[in-house]
């Protein structure tokens, strides 16, 4: 309700009542009885109280906060009501006279009195009624509710009934429902669930108020019903709010004697409501820490300060089970400790004849001693200055895993009850997700760790591969590899020899991802160091070989091939470690060009090099050399089609006169579009020489250097 | 994705391992648990017996390398029947043959290792 609202609520209830004086004095002086008048005062009284009503109920929304400070102000109201009746009645001359069953004032200042008396009464009827009504709906429920309505229907009715509008006889029916709204304030008067929830000093003021507050109220009643002036005055003044205040009246007196005797009888266990609520408050905070607290030490050191304050221990400690090694007894870390020695906590666990950690993983439940010197667990307690009087171990299970335990002790024996084991077998399941979230949030940093090694990995390996592809205007060359995997891929690499001598290796690691990406890094370095020292292709491979096989594990092999292009003579002398043939390509026709030899690391011995074999081939402008690894042939489609030496020819010389880079996409392309949505399940590299030989070499000069150029950006 | 089964069974003092489906880095520790069993209980003479296997990847050819020095350091050794021609294609781009008996039949094989355990 706005300020200006709230005014005008006040100020015309004013204007009413000051109207309704002056009405009664004129009335009074002249002592003729006007129906007409009746109306119009009763209608101005009605409305008045009505907007009362609605200012008092504007000024306390929502649930009150402080309930016993409610109640004594309202103490302190009826106590002001009841001076003003009273003043009424001690004051002299103030009397009324009745004539024809009617009562009539004696003089104006009766009329005062008895105005000023009821308007009072009036609004501590409202005050009660708001203030009761805002005590049942502490805790609202449908039922709670409806009875509350009941009641107000039944005294709205009860009061209505008493308004001069009314001109048939309905005494009964007004008896009826006045006995009915008293039934409601009985019922209406167990409702008392806020008594629950005060501290014990706030119940002890709350007895104090609400028994002076039901006692005050029925003396109220009892002037008021009494044909005293008090009751002669609200009589006079209207029947509806007679019916009115007695009915509220009535209701408070009830409702605050129950509330008297309910705190009364919640007093004893009011220790107990503020243990629950701090046991509560404890839970609370721990289930915020779950979410807060990601340092696990923080996180068991809280935990074991909590422990004490969840059940009043005197000291504790969380101890979590370690690893399990296979096979072995199950040992214990104790993480955290709060008020007790680390030397106790062995004394108490660790010696020998205790049984206690094995008691509970056999049983996997809460173990309590109640008695520490009663208790045969515990003999090896005696002698021992542990100023222990009971324990109360609870295991922390994960699934149907044991993964710690917390313990607590008291230096009283019997210091834990039912109470304490419940809440603490709640906490102990809180710390438990707490634990396991800490433990997975390290997890999860230790793979994110691991993750950004991952792509370094990726960024140095890529730079294992050639950033400059050799530019010559009589030979040309394109290239790709793509791995499967974040890291590895098959190695490629070119090298200048002198003497317009330019090598090509190709290789394929067995196995992928990181292992491979390290045998990469190996090649790399042994082509750079031996391609230069090795008098021919063949002699490269046996060195190779020599070089590699030691550092590869057993199962671990590299298919290599190498290729020298002598740009002066125009050939290709290539040898072949176990590698697919380079594929080579003149006019319409292709041959695959495969001299025998075994993969590098299948063995050391003579063998190799004995079926380690060189080949040559002259080379025509025109001609294109295919290298690839057996991850382009074994591309698969989604319906698990391999793509095939076939496809991968057939793809060649659908390109065959062009140039080096667009024979390469034409591949790249028709694996792409054969392997559908499938990720590739190996390493894939593909490099392509296309040979424009000496003779053409002026034309090609231009157009190749400006391939080249392109194939840098590609590759930056 | 990808299936692969292993069959095992003994007769003349020969281990006989049949391979069936796709043997690739997935699979391949199914194999590499059959050789280990049989070394474990001294079974040197081990036929394996590629009728079925219808893809092998280079992790697959590793299994072979990693366990035929201690086969054959105790006078065993492994050969290969009856592979087809795409698999004997990948055994044969890496040299294997030169390194491993591989034969069209079992019965031709089972002669033709060495030592022959009394059984």
């Amino acid at each position: 309700m706005s300020g200006l609202r709230k005014l005008a609520f006040v100020l015309f209830p004013t204007f009413f009542f000051i109207v309704v004086f002056f009405l009664d004095v004129v009335r009074g002086a002249v002592t003729v009885l006007d129906d007409g008048m009746d109306y119009v005062r009763g209608s101005f009284i009605l409305l008045a109280f009505v907007m009362l009503f609605f200012y008092f109920r504007s000024s306390r929304r929502g649930r009150t906060e402080n309930v016993v400070r409610e109640i004594g102000k309202l103490l302190v109201a009826t106590l002001f009501v009841l001076f003003v009746v009273l003043l009424g009645t001690m004051a002299p001359s103030v009397t009324f006279v009745e004539r024809d069953f009617a009562l009539v004032p004696a003089n104006p200042l009766t009329i005062l009195m008895a105005n000023v008396a009821s308007i009072a009464m009036g609004i501590l009827a409202i005050l009660l009624l708001l203030t009761i009504r805002g005590l049942i709906l502490h805790k609202r429920k449908k039922g709670i509710r409806r009875n509350f309505l009941i009641y107000l229907v039944l005294m709205l009715a009860s009061a209505a009934v008493a308004l001069p509008v009314l001109i048939v006889e309905v005494g009964f029916i007004g008896s009826i429902l006045f006995g009915l709204a008293i039934l409601m304030t009985i019922v209406n008067s167990f409702k008392q669930n806020w008594i629950v929830y005060l501290s014990r000093r706030e119940k002890i003021y709350g007895i104090i108020y609400s028994l002076a507050l039901a006692l005050l109220l029925i003396v109220l009643l009892a002037v008021v019903t009494n044909r005293g002036f008090p009751g002669k005055a609200i009589s006079y003044f209207s029947d509806p709010l007679e019916r009115f205040v007695v009915l509220n009246m009535i209701f408070g007196a009830v409702y605050f004697g129950m509330a008297f005797l309910s705190t009364l009888f919640h007093l004893p266990t009011a220790d107990v409501f503020e243990r629950k609520q701090s046991e509560l408050s404890s839970l609370h905070s721990l289930s915020r820490l779950v979410t807060q607290v990601l340092d696990f030490s923080d996180l068991v050191r809280t935990v074991t300060q909590m422990t004490r304050e969840v059940c009043g221990a005197r000291s504790s400690w969380l101890e979590l089970v370690k690893k399990p090694s296979k096979e072995q007894a199950i040992e214990f870390d104790v993480v955290a400790t709060n008020n007790i020695t680390t030397q106790d906590i062995d004394t108490i666990l660790s010696v020998p004849e205790s049984q206690i950690r094995s008691l509970i993983l056999e049983s996997r439940k809460v173990l309590l001693i109640d008695s520490v010197s009663e208790d045969r667990r515990t003999k090896h307690f005696k002698g021992r200055k542990l100023e222990i009087g009971s324990l109360l171990s609870i295991p922390l299970m994960s699934q149907q895993t044991l993964i710690g335990i917390l313990h607590a002790t008291s230096e009283e024996a019997y210091g834990f009850d039912r109470d304490d084991i419940d809440v603490m077998t709640t906490f102990a399941d809180q710390v438990r997700i707490a634990i396991e979230n800490a433990k997975l949030i390290a997890q999860s940093l230790e793979r994110e760790r691991y993750h950004q090694e991952i792509l370094l990995a990726q960024q140095m390996q890529k730079k294992l591969l050639p950033q400059k592809l050799p530019t010559h205007p009589a030979f040309e060359v394109s290239a790709i590899s793509e791995p499967s995997h974040e890291v590895g891929g098959d190695p490629y690499d070119f090298v200048e020899l002198g003497d317009e001598r330019i090598g090509v290796v190709i290789g394929d690691v067995s196995g992928k991802g990181i292992s491979a990406a390290f045998y990469m890094a190996e090649m790399k370095g042994i082509f750079q160091a031996l391609s230069k020292s090795a008098v021919t292709p063949r002699d490269f491979v046996l060195q190779a070989n020599e070089a590699l096989t030691d550092s590869l594990d057993r199962k671990t092999f590299v298919s290599l091939l190498y290729a020298v292009f002598d740009l002066k003579n125009s050939t290709a002398t290539i040898a072949r470690a176990g590698h697919c043939p380079v594929i080579h390509v003149r006019g319409a026709g292709h041959t695959f060009i495969r001299p025998g030899g075994l993969g590098l690391g299948l063995t050391k011995d003579d063998l190799f090099n004995r079926s380690t074999e060189e080949l040559s081939i002259s080379l025509l402008p025109g001609d294109a050399c295919i290298f690839y690894t057996d991850g382009v042939t074994e591309v698969r489609s989604p319906s698990g089609e391999e793509f095939g030496v076939e496809r991968l020819v057939k793809s060649i010389m659908d390109r065959k006169g062009a140039g080096a880079e667009t024979i390469r996409e034409r591949v790249w392309d028709n694996i792409r579009r054969f392997a559908g949505d499938e990720n590739f399940e190996d390493d894939l590299t593909l490099v392509v020489v296309k040979w424009h030989g000496e003779a053409e070499m002026s034309d090609i000069s231009r157009s190749a250097r400006a391939l080249s150029g392109d194939i840098r950006r590609e590759i930056e | 994705m990808t299936d692969f089964k292993i069959n095992h069974r003994e007769g003349d003092g020969v281990s006989v391992i049949e391979l069936k489906g796709y043997l690739d880095a997935h699979t391949a520790p199914q194999l590499e648990n059959a050789f280990q069993t049989l070394l474990n209980s001294e079974k040197y003479n081990i036929l394996v017996n590629c009728r079925d296997l219808s893809y092998i990847s280079s992790a697959g050819l590793g299994v072979f390398m990693a366990y035929i020095e201690d086969v054959r350091k105790n006078h065993g050794d492994i050969k290969l029947t009856n592979l087809s021609a795409r698999v004997y294609n990948v055994f044969d781009l890496l040299g294997f043959p030169l390194l491993y008996e591989i034969f069209k039949e079992e019965r031709e094989a089972i002669g033709r290792f060495k030592v022959r355990p009394r059984s």
